[in-house]
């Protein structure tokens, strides 16, 4: 693979002016809010909650957000990768996370934590091959190549598992890690903070995650600069993966339970999280630290609605109608500053 | 993909549809005239499937085919979903959606007493559910890839609200009762309603005008704009039509159950889904038929009751489909090129490499 700099150059070369790669700043307020008004949404969230929300502002509350926040978060950011990537999202992460959970505990339970991890670390990297080819190398379509690894894995993990609920031991190191905490902040928060860093610094100062940005914002270009696109994309589904497995062991302490429907929704929720906080689905621009803070008002946000006593199926409206709103922002600002 | 214009309709739009393609190249005699007819066709894996399936259903399952009213059946609920499907994927566009439309109108029909009055309301749902989607494609210029999905989350929410997360009787069960006995010979209304909505939509798309404009859509936006084809029109008449055939098969699916199921249409997408794209639909756009979206429907009704009829878990039924769509979906014509030219673009670099400059 070539350096990074080279790359830049040869990118700049063959990439044309409309990419969207390298362009001149020019200021638009949609664009500003698209890009920066996470920051804003949050804080106006968080201000709103704490003065009208009854109960919000409350330590043992604070922490709930936190233990919710942090399986969701770590998917979110590793998911980050694939939306970089103009693949759209990875919607298996659902199967991912349920599979990753169910292992760790079940598998955990027999044989102890270094197998559950093993296994739960080769299956991940089985879902990301598996997508990342069928993505990268045969081209075909994200969301129905995903759509399709999340019935086949959550079919296999039904089929396998029985459906049934998994219970850790409760003197067992899953459990430890779910109940400890770093004052009101749970270690699996903290966990969150440690993966987004490393993901930062792969997604920002390594030469993979450079190519990641460039063959987002310019898929071609980026072949004919001489870059493996083939591995760039595998590289962004197993990144992904992985994260989700992580996310799973999260979720998984956090109850001490694991069973195949704990995650669902999370392949929304998680995407909600990363187009608000900025992330173009159009691809090449984002970060994982805006992801953070998009999962941030994903949390508070439906933390706020329970609080309200709102049902499900509110909740569901809610996240889904703020991923149609947060892409058409996107999609009206880029093409007002393409005018 | 994010921006049209809408051109004034000019006077005498070429017809840019495959069909005319055809002329130039039948002269050469019969021979090479059917040689190109079967180059264009693009249901042969579709068919593949449907003989591999009905070979293995005669031998294992035989009763897939005795008991041919529950066949039909599964056929028509998932042949419906992909048929408009079919128009939206032929404009190089997706619904994702569709599952959830099928939920909400199915609950939208069972919450209303009066059973005609309740299936109005219920195709009126799925027309503006698909009004809405046209409108965030065509009107703010988002991917539909993503605006479905939004709008899947959404309105499967929208279903759980309605229904108070809990299935809906029917009022009128009679009316169920009565959907489910034939009407014309062995046939349902069910099936006959899905026969007509094929045959509907095969003439569409083969002999209006309109419809013939949706492969040019998907072919080449720019080139149908250029012609001056209505696309922004020609789109959103296409996820209407889509959310019209999901609220339809929304309705039969509460007149068979005689309830309506919030969470229902989740197996549905992926089936359909599959019909279309083994069916030879392009996911690009521009190439594929009604015919192939059939024959795929087929198949995959087919497998899904015998694998049913055979004792099979709903979850093993779920790889299946599962398998089958990744594989279609993988061997799709432009796909399989792509990673051919992939694989020889990287041979020949290397050889360009290993000569000395």
């Amino acid at each position: 693979m070539a350096t990074k700099e080279s790359l830049t150059e040869a990118i700049a070369v063959a990439g044309s002016p409309a990419s969207g790669g390298i362009e001149k700043k020019k200021f638009s307020p949609l664009l500003w809010i698209a890009e920066n008004g996470v920051i804003v949404f949050t804080i106006a969230l968080i201000l709103f909650a704490v003065i009208f929300v009854n109960g919000f502002a409350s330590l043992p509350n604070i922490t709930d957000v936190f233990y919710r926040a942090a399986p969701i978060g770590i998917v979110a950011v590793g998911m980050t990768f694939v939306v970089i990537s103009a693949n759209y999202l990875d919607l298996s992460v659902v199967a991912q996370v349920a599979t990753a959970a169910v292992i760790m505990i079940g598998i955990s339970n027999e044989y102890g934590l270094l197998a559950g991890f093993a296994v739960a670390t080769l299956v991940a990297m089985l879902y990301g091959i598996v997508n990342g080819v069928a993505v990268g190398f045969f081209k075909a379509n994200a969301v129905i190549v995903t759509l399709s690894t999340t019935f086949i894995g959550l079919g296999v993990l039904r089929w396998l598992s029985g459906g049934s609920i998994f219970f850790g031991p409760e003197d067992g190191p899953i459990r430890a890690f779910g109940q400890a905490s770093l004052g009101p902040v749970p270690a699996s928060a903290l966990l969150l903070i440690v993966i987004t860093v490393i993901l930062w610094f792969v997604l920002n100062r390594t030469t993979f995650g450079f190519a990641v940005r460039a063959y987002g914002s310019n898929k071609e270009a980026t072949r004919l600069a001489g870059v493996n696109t083939t591995l760039v994309v595998i590289g962004a589904f197993v990144i992904t993966a992985l994260a989700a497995m992580i996310g799973g062991f999260a979720l998984a302490a956090f109850s001490n339970t694991a069973v195949s429907s704990m995650s669902d929704g999370y392949e929304f929720r998680a995407l909600a999280a990363i187009i608000i906080g900025g992330t173009s689905v159009f691809g090449g621009k984002g970060s994982v630290l805006r992801t953070l803070l998009g999962v941030i008002f994903v949390s508070v946000l439906t933390n706020i609605l329970v609080l309200s006593g709102i049902g499900f199926g509110f909740q569901q409206m809610a996240i889904g109608a703020l991923i149609v709103v947060a892409v058409s922002v996107d999609a009206l600002a880029r093409r007002a500053a393409k005018k | 993909m994010s921006q049209q214009t809408d051109t004034p309709q000019g006077g005498g739009a070429p017809e840019a549809t495959p069909q005319t393609m055809q002329l130039g190249a039948a002269r050469g005699g019969f021979l090479s005239q059917l040689r190109v007819t079967l180059a264009r066709r693009t249901e042969g894996r579709g068919l593949a499937l449907l003989t591999v399936v009905v070979i293995a259903a005669a031998i294992l399952e035989p009763v897939v085919f005795t008991s041919y009213q529950v066949t039909l059946g599964r056929v028509a609920l998932i042949g419906l979903v992909a048929l408009g499907l079919t128009a939206v994927i032929l404009m190089g566009e997706l619904d994702l959606s569709v599952a959830s439309t099928l939920a909400v109108s199915g609950v939208v029909m069972a919450s209303i007493p009066d059973i005609w009055l309740g299936v109005l309301a219920a195709l009126a749902t799925g027309l503006i559910i698909g009004a809405i989607n046209a409108f965030f494609v065509v009107v703010v210029g988002i991917n539909s890839f993503i605006a479905t999905l939004g709008m899947l989350f959404a309105l499967r929410g929208l279903a759980f609200v309605l229904s108070d997360e809990e299935p809906v009787r029917l009022s009128n069960i009679d009316a169920g009762i009565a959907f489910g006995t034939p009407l014309l010979g062995p046939l349902t209304p069910r099936v006959l309603l899905f026969i007509a909505a094929f045959i509907a939509l095969q003439i569409f798309l083969s002999r209006v005008k309109a419809g013939r404009e949706f492969y040019a859509v998907g072919g080449n936006r720019q080139a149908a704009m250029d012609a001056g084809i209505p696309v922004r029109r020609r789109i959103f008449t296409g996820f209407m039509i889509s959310g019209f055939v999901a609220a339809l098969a929304g309705v039969i699916n509460t007149l068979e159950r005689t309830a309506a199921d919030p969470t229902a249409g989740s197996t549905v997408l992926l089936a359909s889904f599959a019909a279309a794209i083994i069916g030879g639909v392009l996911l690009n756009g521009g190439r594929g038929s009604v015919l192939g979206t059939l024959i795929g429907a087929l198949a995959l009704g087919i497998l899904q009751v015998s694998l049913t009829l055979s004792g099979v878990q709903v979850d093993i039924q779920d790889i299946f489909i599962g398998v089958i769509l990744l594989l279609a979906v993988i061997t799709d014509p432009a796909n399989l090129r792509a990673a051919l030219a992939g694989v020889r673009s990287s041979f020949r670099s290397r050889e360009k490499a290993q000569t000395p400059v």
